[in-house]
């Protein structure tokens, strides 16, 4: 797997650390799919960390999965089903990254081709 | 804004375009908010309805970016920054001056919400963009505010001015309630007048 190092400054952290401990607290009231939105905005959060450091292996995946994740996350307020589709959807997108990080093809073709779900 | 309404009719026409047309905003440019904009706004929550006019919120107006960043860090619900804030606050103290138990007066709360609408009614007027808040850790806002312990902050009101963005939804998602959705004439259940 390529194993770029990343550094993530001490401000990102803790703007990471910060919106997980928040997200915990509000969890204890909010309805369920809210903890979903906070942990998708945490995603997304993530990949800009990614996005900022030098690693080139994911960047134009990355670009386009923080894209996608910022544009539908807030489907959450006016399109459930379709929010949850898009979750359901991104988890498959991220795991066909990984595959394709170690040099797995996607799965439904043997030459790399075709689907990554 | 066309020029001034002359009859009640025309008011309320006046008044509801500018409810029909608002929308919450989310992504505000860099651009400051003017004071006398920020004035004219707590100028409509300091007149929206209070039970009883027991007047047991206070408003907290924030305009340093770093401490907006700050308070953006402890808000998952802030999904943007804003370059204005306010912070509807209930005062612990004054409602026990007014003998409001805070627990048992439902009215505490909707004092909230009608401050804020009024509040955003009067920014989408003036031009500006505003989003209600509600989710962020109270504990970490009050902390970063150094609000007094009598003092809870209840709910964000975003300013700014808006940034350009279109709203990307599947064909057929968005759906809006009518108000014949939303009423029952005389009976709950009856949708008709007769």
């Amino acid at each position: 797997m390529a194993g770029q190092e990343l550094t993530v400054s001490e401000e990102q952290a803790f703007e990471l650390l910060a919106h997980l401990v928040a997200s915990a607290e509000l969890c204890i009231t909010e309805p369920y799919y809210y903890g979903t939105f906070r942990l998708i905005d945490a995603a997304s959060k993530l990949a800009g960390f990614l996005l900022a450091g030098p690693g080139d292996g994911s960047r134009e995946w990355l670009e386009h999965f923080k894209t996608e994740v910022d544009a539908k996350k807030e489907w959450m307020m006016w399109d459930r089903e379709g929010y949850f589709d898009f979750l359901r959807a991104a988890s498959g997108d991220v795991a066909g990254e990984l595959k394709r990080r170690v040099g797995r093809p996607p799965l439904g073709t043997a030459d790399g081709a075709g689907t990554s779900r | 804004m066309s020029a001034a309404p002359r009859t009640s009719r025309e008011l309320a026409e006046t008044v509801l375009e500018v409810m029909r047309t608002r929308r919450v905003v989310r992504r505000f440019t860099d651009e400051p908010v003017s004071e006398a904009d920020v004035r004219a706004v707590l100028e409509a929550g300091r007149w929206a309805t209070t039970g009883g006019n027991r007047h047991v919120h206070r408003f907290l107006v924030v305009r340093d970016p770093a401490v907006i960043r700050l308070v953006k860090l402890m808000s998952p619900g802030m999904l943007n920054a804003p370059t204005a804030l306010i912070v509807v606050c209930l005062d612990l103290e004054q409602s026990e001056q007014q003998q409001v138990p805070v627990e048992r007066h439902d009215s505490v709360w909707i004092d909230v919400g009608t401050a804020a609408m009024n509040m955003m009614v009067v920014a989408h007027a003036l031009g500006l963009g505003s989003c209600p808040v509600t989710s962020y850790s109270r504990s970490g806002v009050s902390t970063l505010l150094d609000l007094p312990e009598t003092v809870v902050p209840q709910l964000f009101v975003l300013l700014g001015h808006p940034a350009r963005h279109r709203r990307q939804l599947r064909t057929g998602a968005s759906t809006r309630l009518s108000v014949d959705d939303l009423t029952y004439w005389e009976h709950y259940g009856q949708r008709t007048t007769a």
